[in-house]
């Protein structure tokens, strides 16, 4: 039995790694942090030489999986002794942008979670100091390496739709009813997040979004505080260049989501694209970007998967091996900085426009 | 000579219910829902093992514990711990810590005697957040939820799994086994994403669980680090494999899964509530196909 002939694009096995072995540190040990330890561990070419958390629970518990490693509290103190050739910095958003410039200033790649720093301005500040010093950043949006939305990013820009007359987006999960309250003391207080559903979750849908589509021109924006004093849900309408509005609706309260759930609709001139976790389905009207004219319906399971190793996902281990990558002298990642800098400003608009009762907000 | 337990050939899988499986949304609902009553997973446990299945793999939920206790004569239970919805185990924070301290809240009077005697045992309050040393305290944690009869196996759930296969946390795999079996009496099996490397890394370790559960199917979907090294270290293992996801997410039939899982090494097979329309007739086919029909 043979797999059925899907068109893919994706590098093969041997390309994902780096092309010398890259000695790799990781800074802030909560899931996200952990789960890049445990893509670095398993990825060709790269070693994991240090890691770093103020909290000494954190630092036993990645001890106590197995990894025997130099693990500091600071991340000066990492860099002075480590001398990694690149860093995964997923510290608290409130920390991320003193974090990342550390590294920065001494010539160190960085790849951060999503949003790279807790405000606009901060942002700004890490993409202008990467740029002027010529050293990798890039951002963590993992959706963008899933093979379905990778795919769906190739067909739309090599213009298989024609011009895109309308889109919409959803990103739905059941975090609220998770065994921890989000609510806990400090953990999404606004004080030390960027926001609520976007920030963590959804502006990796934006990202992909701005990336596919372009930055839009103004958005409008809803939003639902449930629990808290971030938003739990955010209804969005974004504007491009020539008119195309473009839906972006996102939540973490609804049941009936296990696992994050995302879909994207647009629709052209010469045909429709429908993206979701499961499944991409084109109908067009001519051939185009390896895929042929009429319906094509190429379920998720039978794209290529490239990683090497699956820890509730994939798409995580793809993103960090295409940034290894690019440290190593490969190809840029979509996820560069200034391609993720862009999606952050659609999001602090939308922010903007949300806390103003969803008035026009010009996308800067 | 170390006691060990024969690894199982062919179990009904409801991981589906955990969430655990890889199936689009539309099926994991429709499952659940369908077997939300526990009679009505009660019925289709009972047929399972009538039509040849040797036991389930499931972690020990309260709908499973709600349908077991439907059931007059116990039915062999290979418990997936920690009993926690892969939801549910994204929201705690990393290690073996956040997991103990929750199960710890729950357990009962007896559970806490348990763990506090296994833990001495072990030296575990000086080994905080090792596996190693902790996830024993986690399975003392919760051996309350397993069927006083007919617990057959008890396999440890991928994500703690594959945590340690990253981390190659050898002592960890060496040692657990040894646990399960002295203290329940029953198979010990590692659940994992990562089938070829998990095998790969327990035979240069030269661990030996009785048996390891992980994706196998046609298209390759999840055997990783790669279909060809997980096919290759298939003929060098000892360890019994337990082929899940024969389907591929629904890429092949049931019947091509298990012709390929079984052709290349497997030892046995847990297709899943989600991958069958008729579990009963499906079972029955699978097992006559084994030569397991009772």
């Amino acid at each position: 039995m043979s797999a059925p002939a899907v068109p893919q694009t994706s590098p093969d096995h041997g390309t994902l790694s780096p092309a010398r072995v890259l000695r790799v540190a990781v800074v802030g040990l909560g899931r996200a942090g952990a789960a890049h330890a445990v893509m670095l561990a398993t990825t060709r070419g790269c070693e994991l030489v240090a890691v770093a958390d103020p909290r000494a629970a954190a630092r036993a518990g990645l001890r106590g999986m197995g990894f025997a490693l130099p693990a500091f509290p600071r991340v000066e103190r990492l860099l002075e002794k480590a001398r990694p050739d690149a860093m995964f910095v997923c510290a608290a958003q409130h920390e991320r942008a003193r974090v990342v410039q550390a590294a920065l200033e001494a010539g160190v790649p960085v790849l951060v979670e999503r949003p790279m720093a807790r405000t606009l301005k901060e942002a700004e500040e890490l993409v202008r100091l990467a740029a002027s010093r010529g050293v990798p950043l890039a951002v963590g949006h993992p959706l963008a390496f899933e093979p379905v939305f990778a795919r769906a990013h190739e067909a739309v820009r090599a213009g298989a739709l024609g011009p895109v007359l309308q889109a919409r987006s959803a990103m739905f999960v059941s975090r609220v009813f998770g065994p921890h309250p989000r609510h806990g003391p400090g953990r999404l207080d606004p004080r030390h997040v960027a926001g609520g559903v976007v920030a963590h979750l959804a502006s990796d849908l934006l990202f992909v979004l701005v990336h596919m589509l372009g930055a839009p021109v103004e958005v409008r924006a809803t939003r639902n505080l449930i629990y808290g004093a971030v938003e739990d849900e955010l209804h969005g309408m974004m504007t491009l260049t020539d008119g195309t509005e473009v839906g972006f609706d996102c939540s973490w309260s609804v049941p009936g989501y296990q696992r994050a759930s995302t879909v994207i609709e647009i629709e052209g001139r010469d045909g429709k694209l429908l993206a979701s976790d499961e499944a991409l389905e084109l109908e067009l009207q001519r051939g185009a970007a390896g895929f042929p004219a009429g319906l094509t319906h190429v379920r998720d399971a039978e794209f290529e998967s490239p990683a090497r190793f699956d820890f509730g996902g994939e798409a995580l281990w793809v993103q960090d091996a295409a940034f290894l990558r690019w440290v190593a002298g490969g190809p840029v990642p979509p996820n560069e900085a200034f391609g993720a800098f862009a999606a952050h400003v659609v999001m602090d608009a939308l922010y903007r426009s949300a806390a103003a009762g969803g008035v026009g907000v010009k996308v800067a | 000579m170390p006691r060990t337990f024969a690894a199982p050939r062919l179990l009904l899988s409801a991981r589906a219910l955990d969430g655990a499986t890889r199936a689009t949304r539309e099926r994991l609902l429709e499952i659940q829902a369908r077997f939300r009553e526990p009679e009505s997973l009660a019925v289709t446990l009972a047929k399972a093992v009538e039509a040849g299945a040797e036991g389930v793999l499931t972690s020990p939920s309260p709908a499973v514990r709600a349908a077991l206790a439907e059931l007059g004569d116990p039915i062999p239970l290979c418990a997936v711990l920690p009993a926690l919805r892969p939801q549910e185990y994204r929201m705690l924070e990393p290690g073996v810590e956040p997991l103990l301290a929750r199960a710890r809240h729950a357990a009962g009077a007896g559970a806490q005697l348990r763990m506090h005697w296994t833990g001495l045992l072990g030296l575990s309050m000086l080994r905080h957040g090792d596996f190693a040393a902790r996830v024993p305290l986690l399975l003392e944690a919760e051996a309350p939820l397993l069927p006083r009869r007919g617990l057959m196996g008890v396999v440890i759930a991928a994500p703690i799994t594959d945590a340690a296969l990253a981390g190659g946390h050898r002592a960890f795999f060496e040692s657990l086994p040894r646990f399960v079996r002295a203290r329940f009496r029953a198979a010990a099996g590692f659940e994992t994403r990562n089938p070829g490397l998990l095998l790969r890394r327990l035979r240069e370790w030269e661990a030996s669980p009785d048996f390891v559960v992980g994706p196998m199917n046609p298209p390759g979907l999840g055997m990783k680090p790669s279909p060809e090294e997980t096919l290759a270290e298939m003929g060098r293992t000892r360890v019994p494999l337990v082929a899940t996801e024969l389907r591929a997410a629904g890429l092949v039939t049931l019947e091509q899964g298990a012709r390929y899982a079984l052709g290349h090494g497997a030892h046995g097979l847990a297709p899943d509530l989600a991958e069958m329309d008729e579990v009963a007739a499906e079972l029955r086919a699978l097992a006559a196909g084994m030569g397991a029909a009772r």
